[in-house]
């Protein structure tokens, strides 16, 4: 069977939990279920399920801060692509100056 | 520095950004993650390019998946190669991973199984990516928690094996051969004498922290969060003495950032290991001839 269909049994077990408890149950059936070749299926008997464990859940705190870090980044693209009207930008600015104005304006001279 | 034209950089981090503006004369050159300007808009790759007006500029991807066994998608060879074309920089890198397969995100870099068939794959993807971008890339190993699975060769020869077939240049990261030697058995020293030195052209160097394993052991993760540890400077040395280039040397942080001062005194001791592996290798040509 193709070293592809290798990578994506091994893509499911980094990122699915389920797939790994499945997969520790009777690692044989799940390998040769996903279509693996005998000589996979004899190879995965033999994982480092320690290693696996650590891995899937340094891949997972990868995602997690990339799924921040998209979150954040879409949000300041957004905020940075915001463009007031000019008429209510310059209101804006106007109606403060005005208040400001007429907050510290002096008397008149008698 | 005092071996032809070794360099000492540091990965371009935004947390970073003042500290390295105000420091460009203590920095050689700058690596930026390309990935992070893929979409970037017009304003940000003008800022990218006066950055690399001021400072040589190296380009680094982190989600291409050049060693996996199906081809790299065409779109993010793309978006590469426009970046390339945009910035111009010195040389642009990628890792010895697989990223995503059968549909799936991994979200990070993955060993794909050594064999003889992923060394095609990933000399397949090299030349593909090469033909898109219009350069070769330097190949970067990494540092994985899991030795993978139906491997037939070791780290070493996998590597040498797609060096020689894509006759692409390696960015080896000592602190990856660090953590894979300690958490997989073997002694990094001599993982470093076993790979190809003509072919070594920039390193990186890093800091991880150990983890306990659920069976009380200890590995080590290299997450960037920490100052680069001793041994990596040892394993500087012994590279700088093996290798017949130039070195490219980049201090990576991404996170926990310490202070100016301190990245430039790890940028100043990376230095002096080079300097001591160079005066090594003197002495060894020396003999020779």
């Amino acid at each position: 069977m193709s070293a592809s269909q290798l990578e994506a049994f091994l893509a499911r077990l980094y990122v699915d939990a389920d797939a790994r408890a499945n997969f520790k149950a009777d690692p044989r059936a799940e390998s040769q279920k996903a279509g693996l070749s005998e000589e996979q299926c004899a190879a995965l008997e033999k994982l480092d399920w320690i290693g696996l464990e650590m891995a899937a859940r340094s891949f997972a705190r990868k995602r997690q801060s990339k799924r921040r870090l998209t979150w954040f980044a879409a949000l300041k693209a957004r905020l940075s692509r915001l463009r007031f009207p000019r008429f209510v930008h310059y209101g804006f600015y106007n109606s403060r100056n005005n208040l400001k104005r007429k907050k510290t304006s002096r008397p008149k001279n008698p | 520095m005092n071996y032809l034209t070794d360099r000492v950089g540091l990965g371009w981090r935004p947390d970073l950004a003042v500290g390295i503006l105000e420091h460009l004369d203590g920095i050689d050159l700058l690596e930026v993650i390309a990935d992070d300007f893929f979409s970037a808009p017009h304003r940000q790759i003008r800022a990218l390019k006066t950055l690399a007006a001021q400072i040589p500029v190296v380009l680094h991807g982190v989600s291409l998946g050049l060693a996996s066994s199906v081809p790299v998608e065409t779109k993010r060879l793309d978006q590469m190669a426009r970046l390339f074309d945009q910035i111009r920089p010195e040389f642009w890198s990628e890792h010895l991973a697989f990223v995503r397969a059968g549909g799936i995100e991994i979200g990070h870099l993955a060993a794909p199984p050594r064999s003889s068939a992923s060394v095609d794959a990933a000399a397949s993807n090299l030349h593909r990516a090469q033909a898109a971008v219009g350069a070769k890339p330097l190949v970067e190993n990494i540092a994985t928690l899991i030795d993978p699975p139906a491997s037939t060769l070791s780290e070493s020869d996998w590597i040498a094996g797609i060096l020689s077939s894509s006759d692409c240049s390696l960015l080896l990261d000592l602190h990856n051969v660090l953590a894979n030697g300690l958490n997989h058995g073997y002694n990094p020293i001599e993982f470093v004498r076993k790979i190809p030195p003509e072919r070594i052209t920039a390193i990186h160097i890093a800091g991880g922290k150990f983890v306990s394993a659920p069976d009380g052991t200890q590995r080590l993760l290299d997450d960037h969060f920490h100052d680069v540890p001793d041994p990596v400077f040892d394993l500087l040395e012994e590279t700088a003495a093996r290798a017949p280039s130039p070195l490219t040397v980049i201090l990576e942080r991404d996170g926990d950032y310490p202070s100016m001062d301190s990245l430039l005194a790890q940028i100043v001791q990376a230095r002096c290991a080079l300097a001591k592996g160079r005066a090594r290798r003197a002495q060894t040509v020396e003999v020779l001839a």
